[in-house]
């Protein structure tokens, strides 16, 4: 990856943050903090490496990706318009009666969705049937799944976990936003389930801890798919939670935002600025 | 009647094995369940298409939900309460509201696994797996019924949950195409109408002579559809008899008899007696002797129809 392209991706990336913020202004409030930490991953996935095609969104030989992590669907449905999934303007509906960007993703109203997620737990066994397929049908395509560090306590995710290394699916890949928070306070003191590589290794993934906010690290992380033949991996992604909003960052109340008016014009004037940087730095 | 008896799960496996060989979009899942449910042949046959999960029944149902995404039709088939109570969420969001064609099946359902006790029976899936919008509930009442609600199954494009137990079953009708949401009636009468489902219609069957002999005619419809329920047939009937009792191996509460109420409350009232298992934690024992106990069996059927019907037994 050259700086140009690391510094375009990045772009992508704010562009997409800023797409949350049009939706949060349209509602009002959002989960904002996990969306934000999974942003630049789930921007990385949509601009550099899942083969989708917005025009159209079900062919069948696709790379898909489920959001396990369903109320970070603010990072998904910012990508997905970025994208061209769908019209931008829809980012104005959400929050209000019957949209098609509901609060945690539903794929009967929105294409480029593949799973209605929203209670975790449920994202990683879903994932693991579509990459079997993939699989049984001989296809040379993947899928991913992001997760929040908090939601690996359900057990469902231990499930799957052994399922997937018992099956050898290596065209699986699980991205754990490890942003180290969840609603009551830090995972480590709500349900400490680190060293969280060393779980998915003893289950029999491949694993590699990168930081999940910079763009070189996860293209290069992305690139080195599968991490081992035979082997499903997993990539232990380091984040801040609500990344980019200079004032939540790391901050557990910004789990979910009640965005005030000042607050919303400090974050859009910063991240614009951020993206002007960007895409000098990018040449475009 | 035909006196002719089959073990439900074998006819269930080898429907389901057989139509697998010939379909190859078909795969079978098993959590630690798959011999036990007739699939021990498919295994061996077509062992790419045999997924062997140990004993993670929430982790198959979001997994058969996966493949469904991509075209694939499986068929997650293990002890009734586990693929309903257990994974109730997965099968709500993952196959239910993601609108899925997967296919799950419950079996030893209802109190056939008598003696192991409550932990086994499942006497609250029609309630809870009918609760999904968009499932289709099946409890098919005899072998051949099996047979060909494997088949219909299988060609429907959706969701849909199938009962079967595991006790040897009569055949009761002539092997035909089964249709989702219809009944059979099965005699014609003025007095009363039962509606039965699953293999309990067989007891129904049975005591029919019974009321005879106390001059009651019976308008008797077998319902192998829980949901959606065949509502005309049920409505036409009633017409005649204006008084409903309902069979089934489930509780009073929540199943076929709570549908058919349901129904009649809102299109044509009437007094609907509810026959099945109270709602408790059902007791352990033979089968035979655990229906006897909640008077499920022919005899006791029978008595509770005359006694609705305010006729000394
Ligand atoms: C089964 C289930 N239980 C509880 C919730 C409510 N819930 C939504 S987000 C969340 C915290 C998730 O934490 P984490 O996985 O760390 O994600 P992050 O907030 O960091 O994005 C909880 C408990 C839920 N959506 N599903
Ligand atoms: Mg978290």
């Amino acid at each position: 990856m050259t700086e140009k392209e690391i510094a375009s991706l990045n772009a992508a990336a704010t562009r997409c943050r800023l797409n949350i913020l049009r939706m949060i202004r349209a509602s009002g409030h959002g989960h904002v903090g996990g969306a934000l930490s999974a942003m630049d991953m789930v921007a990385a996935l949509y601009f550099y490496k899942l083969n989708v095609d917005p025009s159209d969104p079900a062919k069948e030989d696709r790379d898909r990706f489920v959001l396990s992590a369903g109320h970070k669907c603010l990072c998904q449905y910012a990508a997905l318009a970025e994208k061209g999934f769908f019209e931008k303007s829809v980012l104005d509906t959400y929050g209000s009666l019957g949209s098609p960007i509901p609060g945690h993703p539903d794929m009967h109203k929105l294409p480029g969705v593949e799973a209605n997620t929203g209670a975790l737990g449920h994202g990683l066994a879903i994932s693991l049937g579509m990459a079997l397929a993939q699989k049984i049908d001989g296809k040379n395509a993947r899928t991913y799944t992001l997760l929040g560090d908090g939601e690996l306590a359900e057990g469902s995710n231990w499930e799957a976990a052994a399922a997937a290394a018992h099956h050898k699916v290596d065209n699986l890949t699980a991205i754990v936003d490890y942003n180290g928070l969840q609603i009551s306070g830090p995972v480590k003191e709500v349900m400490d389930l680190t060293p969280i590589s060393d779980h998915f290794r003893a289950f029999g993934w491949a694993v590699r801890d990168i930081d999940g906010n910079n763009m070189n690290e996860i293209t290069d992380a992305l690139d080195a798919l599968p991490f081992e033949k035979g082997k499903p991996s997993c990539i232990v992604a380091h984040t801040v939670k609500a990344k980019g909003l200079s004032f939540g960052e790391g901050n557990v109340s910004y789990h979910f935002w009640n965005a005030k008016e000042d607050q919303l014009m400090q974050a859009e004037e910063e991240l614009n600025a951020l993206l002007e940087d960007y895409e000098k730095e990018a040449g475009s | 009647m035909t006196g002719n008896f089959e073990d439900p799960r074998k006819t269930f496996g080898k429907a389901v094995s057989d139509y697998a060989l010939a379909h190859e979009d078909v795969i079978l899942l098993s959590a630690d369940s798959g011999k036990s449910s007739g699939f021990g042949d498919f295994m061996k046959e077509a062992p790419e298409r045999y997924l062997e999960f140990g004993i993670m029944e929430q982790c198959v149902t979001g997994v058969a939900s996966g493949l469904a995404c991509s075209g694939k039709r499986p068929v997650f088939c293990a002890i009734a309460p586990f693929v309903t109570a257990r994974n109730f969420e997965m099968f709500r969001n993952d196959v239910g509201y993601m609108g899925q064609n997967v296919k799950i099946v419950g079996r030893n359902g209802g109190i056939t696994y008598s003696d192991l006790g409550a932990t086994h029976h499942s006497l609250d899936d029609f309630s809870i797996i009918g609760m999904i919008p968009g499932v289709c509930v099946l409890c098919p009442q005899d072998p051949n019924e099996i047979r060909q609600a494997v088949i219909t199954m299988m060609e429907h494009d959706g969701p849909v949950y199938m009962r079967i137990g595991n006790e040897p079953v009569e055949n009761l009708f002539e092997e035909e195409p089964f249709v989702i949401g219809k009944g059979r009636r099965i005699a014609e009468g003025k007095d009363v109408t039962i509606i039965s489902t699953g293999t309990l219609t067989g007891s129904v069957i049975k005591a029919l002579p019974l009321l005879k002999e106390k001059g009651v005619s019976a308008d008797v419809i077998g319902m192998p559809t829980i949901c959606p329920l065949d509502e005309e047939l049920i409505l036409d009937s009633v017409e005649k008899t204006a008084r409903v009792v309902t069979v089934e191996e489930h509780y009073i509460k929540g199943g076929l008899g709570t549908a058919v109420s349901d129904l009649l409350s809102e299109r044509s009232p009437a007094l609907v007696k509810k026959l099945g298992i109270p709602h408790d934690y059902a007791t352990s024992g033979p089968y035979k002797e655990i229906l006897k106990k909640y008077g499920l069996d022919e005899k006791s059927i029978a008595d509770s129809v005359l006694n609705f019907l305010g006729i000394d037994i």
